[in-house]
């Protein structure tokens, strides 16, 4: 396109600098054209077995409201007692309080600075509230249908499942919501239960299962990663065994759930990894690597 | 302003006309193009689009085409005004959405756009920027309506988010149907033809140019005794402001008698001065907040050190304009900046904060050696490197090339589209095409061409604006200098 000498351009070489006048037209392409295209050069090599064990944090999640779901169903048909529940509750809980200072020999503790006497006060606290407001909680959603109530709570439920840190660095992830979705939809559910000591106990329950069970887990597959596997066989096929007594189909189709996400997810992964073409290249925004915090602390 | 400022001052044309690369020695003067550049972006914002804009439109000017340029209102800077040697701008009422950029409809600018296409007989369409709307509604309506169009891209953009997954699709739309694309640096040329899936033989280098007369060493405006460093940027992540968080304490401890002048603003303002409060700095440590860019010369020529931590950058202005000052440039290895300047006057460093002081304090040393050539020189070589008189030659040569080429029928154009943008994406847009096509039917039979009044040439071969009065060329340049930077 350029009009300029072309008699110079066998012995020129081209450069890719901006300054100098060059012999070439300006639409010139050269072979170095897009030599420092790199691709996919932080993609990450997954190993099968390895994507199966973190997809457990998700088996576990699901198991719980599972699980949840299942003992609200107990209660509801008055097949379990409040009492029961809020004893085997209270037991593993105090269990999984014993465990969750042995697994890592106490250094989390250390490092929280956290005493015993705080965490009492904070349990007796929020029991005594529960128990005090239980009979608010029972009538609280009266004026409501039931049927809004349990599509408030699937929602709740699916919400909690979709914010819960599974341990991703996305946005979308907020462990907070997804905790208060989790309460809410307790909420609403234990509303419905005949009496408020029902009601009590089904909140109570809920933070059992939707607050502190997710960190013993957190530290279980931190620390010992083995017990980690055999924990989550366990509650999956508890939670399915619970199921399995309420509704044969919805067992099974739980159990496919699982199954695809344990199994299938994680083979479809790798499988896609092949697909992956991202482009690298000198037009990529820098990152910044350095912690430039220690500059303002 | 390079060609403005020659026309006005009534320099003989002769030395205007002459032609800055060897050997392109215009024999035959190319025809004259009637052109028009769209973009959302013109004064009176300000930025690199914007005073490219116009520095290309002067210059095309006196190179004898016709030029126009069309923009949205900016708030009560709307309809027709006249810039320096007849150019026109179109300021059209259009809603702004988000940073200046026009919300696109893909139909509702047709109407306006086309009566000026018509009206001012364009036959060059030149869209800028890619953050614009208006600009890629103008490359699609011009297709519409048959006419050639070239873009310039001023921007790099990355592959990997969402979000630029989406515009480089919508890119790829845009850029399918233009005639030709300019780019400001080869690594943005590199960046284009990725992004819009586009044979890199459409696709022309064109770099950016400053005003060496703008930018001149002043010697005697630094002090010797302590040695300055200059940063001119908006204050923003993408131009590193976090990075220079960090080199301030790390230098200012180690050379006590090195200061820092800082120009710009944004939201990254915070943490310098948190870093000037938390080092007591405030003696050292200038921030001169925003600043209009008359006044960055005086700025620069205070410095013996410029210093630019971008991040991202396709050309960046800033570093040839320190040079041109005669400053020693410190700056990071990315996107297009390898290619601005040659070694001896620039340092590059890795985007760290490590490897930026190492940059900056091998400067620090020249300096404090002699080492470092006198900044008289250093824009003496500067200034043969960027001009606008260059850059529109080999603009010119682009319209050239661009307007003997045939356009596509419409069919074809469909069939294009279709085959180049994807199955689900080309359909969907090759539909919007048969639409717009009908828009502009159904405009025609409403306002045929025909009744539409051509409006006065202003500049052009036949332009009413003529160089042969000074006098009035000087007078509405003033006029202008006062209104335009607001």
């Amino acid at each position: 396109m350029c009009a300029q000498s072309i008699t110079s351009t066998k012995e020129a070489k081209w450069q890719k600098v901006l300054y100098e006048r060059q012999p070439f037209p300006d639409n010139y392409v050269d072979r170095r054209f897009l030599e420092e295209l790199r691709k996919n050069i932080y993609a990450r090599k997954y190993q099968y077995w390895a994507v199966v064990f973190e997809s457990s944090v998700v088996i576990q999640q699901l198991c719980s409201v599972c699980v949840f779901v299942v003992i609200w169903w107990y209660m509801d048909e008055g097949l379990l007692a409040p009492h029961w529940l809020f004893g085997t509750g209270l037991a593993s809980s105090l269990m999984g309080y014993v465990l969750f200072d042995l697994i890592d020999g106490g250094e989390g503790r250390k490092k929280s600075g956290r005493t015993r006497w705080a965490d009492l006060k904070s349990a007796l606290v929020f029991v005594a509230f529960t128990y005090g407001f239980s009979p608010v909680l029972k009538t609280l959603t009266e004026s409501v249908s039931t049927d809004t109530i349990y599509a408030m709570s699937v929602f709740m439920l699916l919400g909690h499942l979709i914010f819960f840190d599974y341990g991703a660095n996305a946005a979308i992830v907020s462990s907070t919501l997804s905790l208060n979705m989790a309460i809410f939809a307790s909420v609403c559910l234990a509303s419905r239960l005949p009496r408020s000591v029902h009601a009590f106990v089904m909140v109570t329950f809920a933070i059992q299962i939707f607050a502190l069970w997710p960190m013993l887990q957190k530290k279980l597959k931190a620390c010992t990663p083995r017990s980690y596997v055999g924990v989550t066989m366990l509650f999956a096929f508890s939670a399915l065994g619970g199921l399995l007594s309420i509704s044969a189909v919805g067992a099974i189709l739980f159990a496919l759930l699982l199954v695809s996400i344990s199994c299938l997810c994680p083979f479809y992964l790798i499988r896609l990894q092949l697909f992956k073409e991202n482009i690298h290249g000198p037009w990529d925004e820098a990152e910044i690597k350095e912690d430039l915090s220690r500059f303002l602390s | 302003m390079a060609c403005s400022g020659g026309g006005g001052h009534g320099q003989p044309s002769s030395a205007i006309l002459s032609p800055v690369t060897p050997g392109s020695l215009s024999t035959s003067r190319t025809r004259a193009h009637s052109i028009c550049m769209v973009s959302d972006f013109f004064y009176p914002n300000m930025g690199g689009v914007e005073s490219h804009i116009y520095q290309l439109s002067q210059c095309l000017i006196e190179r004898g085409h016709k030029v126009i340029i069309v923009t949205h209102a900016y708030g009560n800077r709307k309809g027709i005004r006249y810039l320096t040697n007849g150019l026109k701008v179109y300021y059209l009422p259009l809603k702004v959405m988000y940073n200046q950029s026009t919300a696109t409809t893909l139909f509702h600018s047709l109407p306006l756009l086309r009566y000026i296409f018509v009206r001012e007989r364009v036959t060059i369409i030149h869209s800028h920027s890619s953050f614009s709307a208006m600009a890629h509604d103008a490359l699609f309506h011009a297709k519409t309506m048959g006419l050639q169009t070239v873009f310039t891209d001023h921007s790099l953009f990355g592959f990997a988010d969402v979000s630029s997954v989406l515009t480089n699709k919508l890119l790829t739309v845009s850029l399918c149907d233009t005639n030709h694309i300019i780019c400001v640096s080869y690594t943005s040329k590199e960046n284009t033809v990725l992004r819009a899936a586009l044979n890199p033989e459409i696709v022309s280098v064109i770099p950016n140019a400053v005003d060496p007369t703008d930018f001149t060493p002043d010697p005697f405006r630094r002090h010797d005794s302590v040695i300055t460093i200059v940063v001119v940027s908006r204050l923003v992540y993408r131009k590193g402001t976090d990075l220079l968080s960090g080199i301030i304490p790390e230098l200012c401890q180690k050379y006590p008698d090195l200061n820092f002048i800082i120009g710009g603003e944004g939201p990254k303002r915070i943490i310098l001065e948190e870093v000037r409060e938390r080092y007591q700095l405030h003696d050292r440590v200038r921030l001169l907040g925003a600043l209009e860019h008359k006044d960055v010369r005086n700025v620069l020529v205070q410095g013996h050190i410029f210093l630019n931590t971008s991040l991202t950058e396709a050309f960046c202005m800033a570093i040839v304009e320190a040079a041109s000052c005669g400053l020693q440039v410190v700056s990071t290895r990315v996107g297009g900046i390898p290619e601005v300047l040659p070694e001896d006057l620039i340092i590059l460093c890795e985007p760290s904060v490590k490897s930026l002081c190492k940059g900056l304090e091998k400067a620090i040393l020249q300096q404090k050696s002699g080492a470092l050539p006198a900044p008289e020189n250093i824009h003496n070589i500067v200034k043969t490197f960027y001009t606008w008189r260059n850059v529109a030659e080999r603009t010119e040569k682009v319209y050239e090339r661009v307007s003997g080429e045939a356009v596509l029928p419409m069919d074809k154009r469909l069939d294009r589209l279709i085959s180049h943008c994807g199955p689900v994406t080309g359909y969907i847009f090759a539909f919007l095409a048969v639409l717009d096509y009908l828009l502009l039917v159904f405009l025609r039979w409403m306002t045929p061409d025909s009744i539409i009044d051509v409006a006065m040439d202003a500049t052009g071969p036949s332009g009413a604006w003529t160089h042969q009065n000074p006098d009035t060329t000087q007078r509405v340049e003033n006029d202008e200098v006062l209104d335009t930077p607001r």
